[in-house]
C-alpha cells in the first residue's frame, strides 16, 4: 500500500463519515457533504496525476495496465455520478448515496495497489 | 403502521429538502419535480382505496435512489468483472464466468427496473431481486460446501464475502423496500 492508497483512505473515510452523519442528521446535502466528496475526487486526480508521471518515467505496473486505468477512470467518474444523482433529489438519502462515493473509492485504491504491485 | 411510518418520514424529508433546494437556483428546479411527486404520493397512501392512480412511482425516491445507486455500482464492476474474466481466461472455468456474466445481467436488469415507476417495472424488479436472492443463497452455499469443484470467482461466491456480504445484504433490503412501496391493488 503506497501513499496514494492511504491518502484516498483518509479522505474517503472522512468524506463518508460526514456524509453518513448529515444524512443521520435528516440534512439534504450541503456545501459540506459536496466538497468532501470532491475532496475524494481531487485525491483521486492526485493518483491519476502520480500514476501517469510514476509510468512516464518508466516505473512497470505488475498487473495488467488496462485493468489499473479501467479501476481508475471507474474512480474518477463515480463521485462526479453520485454527486450530480444527488442535486436531482436533494433529501437527506442522497447524502448516504454520496457516503457511498467515499468507501467505493477506497476499496478500488486497494484494488488499484494490488494491480499496481 | 409502516405506512404512517413512511408518510412521516417522507414529510420530514421533504422539510429538510425543499428549503435548501430552492436556495440555490439550478437544483430548485429540478427538486421540485420529484418532491411535488411524492407529495401527492404520500396523500394517495393516506385517502387510500379511493384513488385509482397506483402508488407506483414513490419507489425511485428517498432510500429507494440510495437503493438505485448501490445497484448501480455493483452492476457495473460485475459487468466490468465479467467482461474482464470472459475476455481474458473464459477457458478456465467457462461455468464460473458465465455465472459471473449472468449475475451482472442481473444487477443491470434490477437497477434500470427500480429506477423506472409503473407496474411492470416493479414486477421485474420483484422478478430481478428474487432471482438475485436465490443466486447468491445457491452460488454461497454450493462454493462453501463444494469448494473443490466450485472456483471462488463470481459476485456470489461466498454469499459475497469478496463484496463486503453486500451481495448477501442487498436483495433483502430489495425486497423489503419493493414491498412496501407496492403498488396499490388495481381498481375495476
Amino acid at each position: 500500500m503506497d501513499a496514494y492508497f492511504y491518502i484516498i483512505l483518509v479522505v474517503g473515510l472522512l468524506s463518508s463519515i460526514i456524509c453518513v452523519a448529515a444524512g443521520i442528521l435528516k440534512k439534504a446535502p450541503n456545501d459540506t457533504t459536496i466538497l468532501s466528496v470532491a475532496a475524494v475526487e481531487l485525491a483521486l486526480l492526485v493518483y491519476l496525476v502520480g500514476s501517469i508521471v510514476r509510468v512516464a518515467s518508466g516505473e512497470q505496473i505488475a498487473g495488467e495496465s488496462w485493468e489499473f486505468w479501467g479501476y481508475l477512470a471507474t474512480a474518477l467518474i463515480l463521485p462526479i455520478g453520485a454527486v450530480y444523482w444527488s442535486i436531482l433529489e436533494r433529501t437527506r438519502w442522497s447524502n448516504f448515496v454520496l457516503a457511498a462515493v467515499g468507501v467505493t473509492a477506497l476499496v478500488m485504491a486497494a484494488r488499484m495497489n494490488q494491480i499496481w504491485y | 403502521m409502516e405506512e404512517a411510518e413512511n408518510v412521516n418520514a417522507k414529510s420530514s424529508q421533504e422539510g429538510t429538502g425543499n428549503p435548501a433546494g430552492s436556495a440555490s437556483g439550478i437544483t430548485g428546479a429540478a427538486d421540485a419535480g420529484p418532491a411535488a411527486a411524492g407529495s401527492t404520493e404520500a396523500g394517495s397512501t393516506q385517502t387510500g382505496a379511493a384513488q385509482t392512480a397506483p402508488a407506483t412511482d414513490t419507489r425511485n425516491t428517498g432510500p429507494g435512489r440510495l437503493l438505485i445507486a448501490v445497484y448501480a455500482v455493483f452492476a457495473i464492476s460485475a459487468t466490468a468483472r465479467a467482461g474482464y474474466q470472459i475476455l481474458t481466461k473464459f477457458s478456465e472455468a467457462p461455468l464460473a464466468y458465465l455465472l459471473s456474466a449472468f449475475a451482472a445481467a442481473v444487477y443491470v436488469v434490477a437497477t434500470v427496473s427500480l429506477a423506472k415507476p409503473g407496474r411492470t417495472a416493479f414486477k421485474v424488479s420483484v422478478a430481478a431481486v428474487l432471482v438475485e436472492l436465490v443466486g447468491v443463497l445457491v452460488v454461497g452455499a454450493l462454493s462453501v460446501f463444494d469448494s473443490v469443484n466450485f472456483p471462488h470467482e463470481t459476485v456470489w461466491s461466498l454469499f459475497g464475502r469478496g463484496y463486503g456480504f453486500i451481495p448477501l445484504l442487498l436483495p433483502i433490503l430489495g425486497l423489503i423496500w419493493l414491498y412496501r412501496r407496492r403498488p396499490a391493488p388495481r381498481q375495476h
